[in-house]
């Protein structure tokens, strides 16, 4: 069944073109801009809802509501969009965060027009990257991303925002070279006429040896991205600066970003190359779990510890892609969203208590959980979701992984063991270091010596943040099928190139 | 009948309504659901009483029927991989449901009372309820991953009733060692689980059973990783049941409040790492080296927990290791593979130690009006004696409960002791001395408890001999102000002024030092407290001792062999039958009476001189023995005394200081740890970003140089043009 209504092309959109209008609503102060952009970005996100409820077969495994328009003629460049079960998790979440994260906006009140519409355009560049069926179309909106993320950090970030937002920016532009690189090439190789489009660069194959150039300048840009060690260093600069509704985009779906190129392009398209390279995902993948798990625990800021326990928890991600396995791979979807809620909670969590205590360094703090102690109990449980515990959506996605890495015919009983192992050690490090901050942040007694110290406990706005995003994360937990059931077929379809060549 | 069994699945939701509703009447209203306080503790007794009425209706056909019944529902299907939901009641579940569910709505009623004034009296409800329900759920899970949720979920529970008290830094730190100790011993759970899913395919129980025995069997997997699979698999326990390496999370653990001590850390969580063990005994039972293994960290576990016993003064900790100690005993009865005698002494230690804990939390909630509410000081036994006079009825409940510990003949644990005593007879005799050299060590530290407690005078009062103008050195406020190594600080000093309250050779100057320790001990109190007496305890708290006293006789009853007539089983033999027939299929279950009369007095007469030695030292017949020049005449010794004196010392730090493995493991893990995150801090600080911000520096001087160069002046231009043209011509006119 096709529709023949856009329906993804108005989604991609809506967001920017009523977003832009913002500009030109009266000045009647911050709160009519607020409820502006609440009202888009609920809109939107219910009709996405819509949509995938009443136009998108869950069971079948092809991309569904497809639509193609001719863009640039010379090089076969199309407007061309489709949605499959991998992409629908991610563009839900991104509806989902996103509205939150204008919600939990509601603070900024300084050139809030500007604020709000970069939040949208936003939303539109993600959701159009996740829809994306064309290579040139997916590096232009994967670009399109950096400039609101850029604004948004360099003018509502805090003291080091500069640095910030140029290290931000350089890292990300120095990836997207490799990228256009590997666009480029992947494009242009061919006897005939040059093809972007996914579904034809599926089945043509490549020299090994260009296969795996190719692979690598994806892998760059993605790593960059997602992050994967040694260039994860613009992360915690990153999100220890900016506004905690921006650093709710940025870990809830920026960093996702990443590991979804990596399973659309790298696996898709280049399944050689993959092979090749899975061990030493796989292997990347471990050591960053450790790596960043021991440099989160000697972060002093509290922001940035955060920072490091995100890139561990997407150490899982790389080593579920890696092991080349359903479960594996499921795993790591799985692990995509509910990092994409663990992480924006706890960094919009973390941003209101360093807002109302006016310190952001973990060992100045202490004792906050007697005037907050909402926040104490939200903060308690996210980090226990962070921590993998079971019941909550983290536990079944490492589970999944650890099953993933276990069952993966690719590698020999004693690799295996040592992985299994070394994974099994971050697990050890994980509470570590989130019961610390725990610990340093809202345990024990301290007397406030700032004259007004009567600190206001999460109002309902944020409450209705929290739960809202704690909703799912243990609705995942209890029953993972929710989000399975969406890739599965896909992911199915994905591995049997892996099995048939 | 069978109606039962389909609805069994209910029994671990039953309580979860409670503390779902209770977290989001806190988030969301706050005031009107703690103005209806009362009635959630009384939904979640009611509904923890109906689990429990389920739970003897089970327990009741199991003894009858004697049939395992297993239900299964999908949790996730993938293609290649299903992971199943279910439960399983059998003879071990449910015992261990009406275990946790007697116990639990015995705590439920005493915590009611005890935490009435406490501000997080919801809170604990919550929590409370929400153990109960993962801990149901544990014990009836089917398969392995069931068990490891809910084995977390547990943890959790216990991370947050640690930290109740959240504003003392003793407790926040304890909250956190628990949970890392124990997610060390889940590491090593999921790891085994994960292990055994590679060697056999499937998580569930009776499949995994079967395979893995048929593969041990057929050499189809290599000894060597099914035993070290079996070894993680047992770390899990190890850390949970706070066995030997991984015990120091237990003593911490009593920061807490008392009703959870009494419920978590000495009758429910710490048997679910025994429960382990049991329910995957047939796995163990195939790999000899793992039996063995499991039985000697038993008989460690054993001794180290009673030797630490010995000096400690906080009662709770005491108590604490106690338990330790007698986890380590069944521990050892599953390692020897006597599987009843295990279960058994798991039900009776269960009671007994609930009755102690419940009685020694009345104890401090009558010592805290009086010496401040301050764990150091309402829980040290320093500052305790004569109680018996102002809580006679928690006297007797917890003489009872002490009795029944130290294995004294009709009360419960005697039953149970004696019988793994007597089974470690025919396994090892090593393992036999020791198991019984400890069981005098428990009657001597327990009595010594009892008798610190209970006996002589209540020493609080013998402050007023010593001058108060030292007291404000040492202040401890309600709240926890005090830095938590205040007390390894004071090592050396308590140390020396305790040593009375250990062996007796001080005692002939007990009167010089009394002075001096109280002075240590009996810090800033106010004045008006000074001539307070201690006060018995409400109903409320007083009723579940009482029950927990009729468990405590008669709990017994269920392991002793009636003769009656043709079937002479007793109830426990009758109600493990399908699960003893899983390792001993022709075991006759005889008993010779003369041969159980010999061992009992043997092990009763090795418990009382245990209690004799310690009511030599520690009891009121010190007066009394001073009187007749006694100590003197006795301490005389000469050089012998000196050497005597050293092991004694030697005993004492050992024991006080924890057996130092507490040091051992901060100096270790903790600065292992904190060294590694150090170095990969400064790796990924100055070496991984500082390439990056080298690179950024480098382009900026480079851009810097280049824009002095292009500044647009003819002359440099000029200068740098016959610069560089000389040099070539010098390089092309000489070396070419």
């Amino acid at each position: 069944m096709t529709s023949y209504f856009p329906w993804l092309t108005i989604l991609v959109v809506l967001p920017i073109s009523v977003g832009s209008s913002i500009f030109f609503l009266p000045h009647k102060g911050n709160k009519m801009f607020r409820w502006y952009a609440i009202c888009i970005c609920s809109l939107e996100l219910l009709l996405t809802t819509y949509v995938f409820c009443y136009h998108f077969q869950l069971d079948d495994p092809l991309t569904q509501l497809e639509e193609d328009l001719k863009w640039i003629d010379i090089f076969d460049f199309h407007w061309k969009l489709g949605i499959d079960g991998l992409s629908i998790g991610p563009i839900l979440l991104t509806g989902f965060i996103t509205t939150l994260a204008t919600l939990a906006a509601w603070p900024v009140t300084r050139n809030s027009r500007l604020f709000y519409f970069l939040m949208l355009a936003m939303y539109s560049g993600q959701i159009g990257l996740f829809s994306s069926r064309d290579l040139l179309l997916f590096f232009m909106l994967w670009e399109l991303e950096l400039i609101p993320v850029y604004l948004l950090l360099s003018m509502w970030g805090g003291k080091k925002r500069l640095y910030s937002a140029t290290k931000f920016i350089l890292y990300t532009a120095g990836g997207s070279i490799f990228l256009l690189i590997g666009v480029l090439g992947m494009g242009l190789y061919g006897p005939n006429e040059p093809t972007l489009d996914f579904s034809k660069l599926t089945n043509q194959s490549y020299p090994v040896a260009l296969e795996i150039i190719l692979y690598f300048g994806f892998l760059i840009a993605y790593a960059v991205k997602s992050p994967i060690i040694p260039l994860h260093t613009w992360l915690p600069d990153t999100h220890g600066e900016a506004h905690y509704s921006t650093c709710m985009l940025l870990a809830g779906i920026l960093l996702k970003m990443g590991a979804y190129g990596l399973i659309r392009i790298n696996m898709e398209l280049l399944p050689h190359a993959h092979s090749i390279f899975s061990p030493w995902l796989v292997i990347v993948g471990t050591i960053q779990i450790i790596y960043a798990a021991s440099t989160s625990l000697g972060q002093r800021n509290l922001k940035k510890r955060i920072a490091y326990s995100s890139v561990s928890h997407m150490g899982f991600t790389i080593i579920g892609i890696g092991s080349i396995t359903g479960m594996g791979l499921n795993g790591a979807i799985l692990q995509i969203l509910s990092h994409g809620f663990i992480g924006a909670a706890l960094f919009f969590l973390a941003g209101t208590s360093c807002d109302r205590i006016r310190l952001v360094y973990l060992d100045e703090m202490g004792g906050i959980s007697i005037p907050m102690p909402k926040l104490f109990t939200m903060f308690s449980s996210f980090s226990m979701a962070s921590l993998a515990l079971p019941g909550m959506s983290g536990f079944v996605a490492e589970l999944l992984v650890f099953f993933g890495i276990i069952t993966s015919p690719k590698y020999l009983l004693m690799p295996k063991m040592l992985i299994t192992f070394v994974m099994a050690i971050g697990m050890i490090l994980t509470p570590i270091y989130l019961l610390s901050m725990l610990r340093q942040m809202f345990y024990g007694y301290k007397l406030f010596n700032v004259p007004n110290s009567n600190f206001a406990d999460s109002g309902p706005r944020e409450l209705f943040v929290s739960i809202c995003i704690f909703l799912p994360v243990i609705g995942i937990g209890i029953y993972p099928d929710f989000v399975l059931s969406l890739s599965v077929d896909r992911v199915q379809a994905i591995l049997s190139n892996y099995f048939h060549r | 009948m069978e109606h039962t069994y389909q609805y069994a699945w209910i029994i671990p939701f039953l309580p979860l309504p409670v503390t779902v509703s209770i977290g989001f009447g806190l988030l969301l209203i706050p005031t009107a659901t703690k103005n209806i306080r009362r009635i959630w503790a009384f939904t979640s007794v009611l509904l923890l009483s109906i689990v429990m009425g389920f739970s003897a209706n089970l327990s009741i056909q199991q003894i009858h029927g004697s049939s395992i019944y297993q239900y299964l529902w999908s949790w996730t299907i993938n293609n290649d991989f299903s992971l199943e939901f279910g439960y399983l009641i059998d003879p071990l579940s449910s015992i261990m449901s009406i275990l946790i569910t007697t116990v639990g709505i015995l705590v439920l009623i005493y915590s009611d009372n005890y935490m009435s004034h406490d501000q997080g009296y919801l809170r604990f409800f919550a929590y409370m309820s929400f153990f109960n329900a993962s801990m149901l759920g544990l014990v009836t899970s089917s398969n392995l991953i069931q068990i490891y949720i809910f084995w977390e979920l547990v943890g959790m529970c216990s991370y947050l009733l640690i930290g109740f008290w959240f504003t003392r830094p003793t407790a926040a730190s304890a909250c956190q060692k628990a949970f890392v100790t124990n997610r060390v011993g889940d590491f090593g759970l999921l790891l085994g689980i994960l292990g055994f899913y590679w060697i056999t395919g499937s998580l569930e129980f009776r499949d995994l059973f079967e395979i893995t025995n048929n593969l041990i069997h057929n050499n189809g997997v290599s000894s060597l990783f099914a035993t070290l699979c079996a070894s993680l698999l047992f770390i899990g326990a190890v850390a949970k049941s706070a066995q030997f390496p991984l015990h120091v999370w237990l003593p911490d653990a009593m920061e807490g409040p008392t009703p959870i001590s009494a419920l978590i850390h000495a009758a429910t969580m710490v048997a679910a790492g025994i429960f382990l063990v049991a329910r995957l005994l047939p796995i163990f039972i195939a790999i000899p080296y793992v039996m063995n293994f499991i039985s000697l960290i038993g008989v460690i576990t054993v001794l180290l927990g009673a030797t630490l016993a010995l000096a400690q003064r906080d009662i709770k900790r005491s108590l604490a290791y106690s338990t330790m100690s007698q986890l380590g005993y069944i521990m050892l009865a599953l390692g020897i593979g006597s599987y009843r005698a295990a279960l058994f002494h798991l039900i009776t230690h269960a009671y007994s130690k609930a009755l102690l804990f419940l009685g020694s939390g009345s104890i401090i909630h009558s010592m805290e009006p009086i010496v401040g509410y301050s764990p150091e000081k309402s829980q040290n036994m320093a500052l305790m004696g004569g109680l018996r006079r102002y809580v006679p009825i928690t006297r007797t409940t917890f003489l009872l409960g002490t009795l029944s510990i130290c294995g004294i003949p009709p009360l419960a644990c005697f039953w149970s002791k004696d019988e793994i005593l007597n089974d470690s007879w025919l396994y090892s005799p090593i393992f036999a001395i020791i198991a019984c050299f400890t069981a005098g060590l428990t009657a001597f530290y327990m009595f010594r408890v009892y008798l610190l407690t209970f006996d002589g005078h209540l020493r609080v009062h013998f402050q007023d001999y010593s001058s108060t103008k030292n007291s404000s050195s040492y202040s401890i406020s309600l709240w926890g102000k005090e830095v938590p190594q205040a007390v390894n600080r004071n090592l050396p000093l308590s140390t020396m002024n305790n040593k009375v309250f250990f062996f007796s050779k001080d005692m002939y100057k007990f009167d010089n030092n009394l002075k001096k320790c109280i002075r240590y001990f009996n810090t800033s109190f106010e004045k008006k407290y000074t001539y307070m007496y201690p006060r018995e305890v409400d109903n409320t708290m007083l009723f579940p001792l009482l029950i927990l006293v009729l468990f405590t006789l008669f709990v017994g009853s269920i392991g002793i062999h009636f003769d009656q007539g043709v079937i002479d089983l007793d109830i426990l033999s009758k109600w493990l039958t399908p699960l003893t027939n899983l390792f001993h299929p022709n075991s006759s279950n005889s008993v010779d009476w003369y041969e159980f009369f010999t061992n009992a007095i043997f092990s009763v007469s090795i418990a009382i001189s245990g209690l004799f030695i310690a009511y030599i030292l520690y009891g009121s017949a010190y007066s009394f023995l001073r009187n007749l020049n006694f100590i003197n005449s006795f301490v005389k010794g000469g050089p012998k005394r000196i050497i005597l004196d050293q092991i004694k010392n030697g005993i004492y730090n050992w024991s006080y200081n924890r057996g130092y493995i507490d040091i051992f493991y901060t100096r270790v893990f903790t600065m292992g740890i904190r060294g590694l995150t150090e170095l990969t801090q400064f790796f990924d600080r100055y070496i991984i970003d500082g390439i990056t911000n080298g690179v950024g520096i480098a382009s900026f001087f480079i851009g810097e140089g280049i824009k002095s160069m292009g500044g647009g002046r003819i002359s440099s231009y000029l200068f740098f043009y016959l610069f560089y043209a000389s040099i070539s011509l010098f390089i092309f006119l000489f070396f070419l």
